[in-house]
């Protein structure tokens, strides 16, 4: 049975949920995380690139041989990358510095590549953007929740936007910080938990 | 900073994979054999060095001299791409023996995040040619050591009983945390 | 045959077209860049050791060309007149560059302050040159002509316990500044009186 425009969209968010689901590009998942403000960041920067590929891909999938796709799309997906990379020091210098070099490596994520040629290079225009923006907004919300549980047990506060934020050391004064949540082994622990968590009850 | 400090930044300190997190992809697809890893970790170091160095040559004498420095990561994974598929025939032909070995992991490559990620890092940090060589063979060394004792490790845990929902991704990443730990006792000795 | 031609068309038509857009991005957004990079770098230091200067030092800068480097001065306008200058001056720390932007009251020769811009320190030890004003306010009302080292070295800045090389290399970066601010003193006087009007 063919899928309606909405499920491609809804897929992205929970069936196909990246990286839980489909684990992959994990590098940015792990590297940007220390915030949930560098995730989200990071998140929507990668949504951009995913729906700008998605869509020039999809559009152009006639006329781009078979035999040269993945050149084409990498083409495509790099120059979506740098538009990005420009914007952000333009506009959002503050998390470009943050995001330091995970901002370039967009271009290898094996998400987007993954969509191009699993997707969007057989699927019309419509469906390969709700394609892109589910999985998009999917992986967004995936690195703002690890974010925010990397944030809040490691600073013991979470800051949502600008001056709004949640103290948890406040609110439990007994409360430690646990700086080892923000540091690399941290990461990889701390994905790995709730990764267990989405396996459990998705089951 | 010396070479030996460098060296030892690049494997130990600031290990691609468990302190920068770059090339997590085949770290956790490859790493479920031995065999695999060893191999995946070979093509990288080949890679990465020839990537890294020749990157470098042209970011320094051809971006920036004509003023294009913002068409980097476009060109970078275009030299990466194509270099990939270059080392690829040339091995087909020449070496067969090597091609067997690493032939299936070549074109997984181009995707691999560390090899792009050391390229830029290479410019990022500023390097002279000499230390940009030394930094990519020495980056690669220190993702095919912790891939390889990754691998070690995760083949026991195919023999532990593990929960269910912990299961293959889920506690890889766990077990991928604990050698973090270990290598982040390197903090600060460079 | 036919093959081959489009592949070869449809690579270079497609590689023009990204390169053509993202020369274009690249020009609509240089200056805005340039101004995002001072805000935020070295905005921060800049307006610390300016505080209360009547201009915007930011936007009054002008360069000098020193040596095979382009060097950036920013004008603070104090009592009516452009008399006080800020620029950064490097020195080597515990992993790499330190930079460190002073500010220089030229009618008296005397710092009026110093702030870290850039580094790569240790979070917590070294990185507390940054977030920590014990270490660089010491350097407040020195005579440019003074040499600065930390305590151990002889000198009169208490360094950052823990964090030695750290301050060595913010008292190097110090000295350095001073001392091409003595060698380019007559040149900034001369571009410094276009400000302040």
């Amino acid at each position: 049975m063919p899928k309606t425009i909405v499920q491609e969209f809804t897929k992205g968010l929970w069936e196909e949920l990246p990286p839980f689901r489909l684990v992959l590009g994990l590098c940015p998942v792990l590297g940007v995380t220390t915030t949930m403000e560098n995730g989200l960041g990071m998140g929507i920067a990668t949504t951009f690139v995913l729906f700008g590929s998605n869509f020039l891909v999809s559009l152009l999938r006639s006329i781009i041989p078979q035999k040269v796709r993945i050149a084409c799309f990498i083409i495509i997906i790099a120059s979506f990358v740098t538009i990005v990379e420009l914007l952000m020091q333009a506009y959002a210098y503050p998390l470009y510095l943050k995001l330091g070099v995970f901002i370039p490596l967009i271009v290898v994520n094996c998400i987007v590549l993954g969509r191009a040629e699993a997707f969007a290079y057989k699927n019309k225009v419509s469906y390969s953007i709700a394609d892109g923006l589910g999985i998009g907004i999917g992986f967004t919300l995936s690195l703002g929740a690890l974010g925010a549980v990397r944030e809040l047990l490691g600073n013991g506060s979470v800051t949502v936007w600008g001056d709004l934020s949640y103290n948890l050391s406040a609110a439990f004064p007994s409360y430690q910080p646990f700086s080892f949540m923000v540091q690399a082994p941290g990461a990889f622990i701390c994905l790995g938990l709730m990764l267990c968590i989405i396996n459990a009850v998705g089951d | 900073m010396g070479y030996f400090e460098l060296i030892i930044a690049c494997i130990f300190v600031n290990n691609i994979l468990l302190a920068q997190f770059l090339g997590n992809c085949p770290f956790l697809g490859t790493s479920k054999k031995m065999e695999t890893a060893v191999g995946m970790s070979m093509a990288v170091v080949f890679v990465t060095v020839m990537a890294g160095t020749l990157t470098w040559v042209i970011y320094t004498y051809i971006l920036v001299n004509f003023d294009l420095v913002y068409l980097r990561t476009i060109a970078f994974i275009v030299v990466i791409a194509s270099l990939v598929q270059f080392v690829e025939m040339f091995l087909k032909k020449s070496i067969p023996a090597l091609y067997a070995g690493l032939g299936i992991f070549l074109p997984l490559i181009t995707t691999n995040c560390a090899v792009m990620g050391v390229c830029v890092l290479n410019i990022d940090k500023e390097f002279t040619f000499l230390q940009a060589l030394v930094a990519s063979l020495f980056y690669a060394v220190g993702f095919g050591l912790a891939l390889i004792l990754f691998a070690g490790l995760r083949e026991r845990t195919l023999l532990a009983r593990v929960p269910k929902p912990l299961q293959d991704t889920s506690i890889a990443l766990v077990t991928a945390g604990m050698i973090s730990l270990a290598f982040f006792a390197f903090q600060g000795m460079v | 045959m036919n093959d081959m031609v489009k592949m070869v068309v449809v690579l270079t038509v497609l590689s023009s077209v990204a390169g053509g857009v993202l020369a274009a991005v690249n020009k609509g957004t240089a200056s805005q860049i340039e101004a995002q990079q001072l805000t935020f770098v070295k905005g921060p230091a800049i307006k610390a050791i300016l505080a209360g200067s009547s201009n915007n030092p930011i936007e009054d800068r002008f360069k000098i060309v020193d040596g095979d480097a382009e060097k950036s001065f920013f004008v603070g306008n104090f009592d009516g007149k452009a008399n006080t200058i800020a620029f950064e001056g490097f020195g080597k720390g515990f992993a790499g560059d330190i930079g460190v932007m002073v500010g220089i009251n030229m009618d008296e020769d005397k710092l009026v302050g110093a702030a870290v811009t850039v580094h790569s320190e240790t979070p917590g030890l070294g990185a507390k040159a940054k977030d920590d004003p014990g270490l660089v306010s010491q350097f407040k009302g020195l005579s440019v002509k003074d040499s600065v080292s930390v305590t151990k070295d002889g000198g009169q800045i208490n360094a950052i316990s823990g964090a030695t090389i750290t301050s060595r290399a913010v008292c190097d970066a110090v000295d350095n500044a001073m001392k091409s601010y003595q060698k380019m003193k007559p040149q900034l006087q001369q571009e410094i009186q276009k400000f302040g009007k």
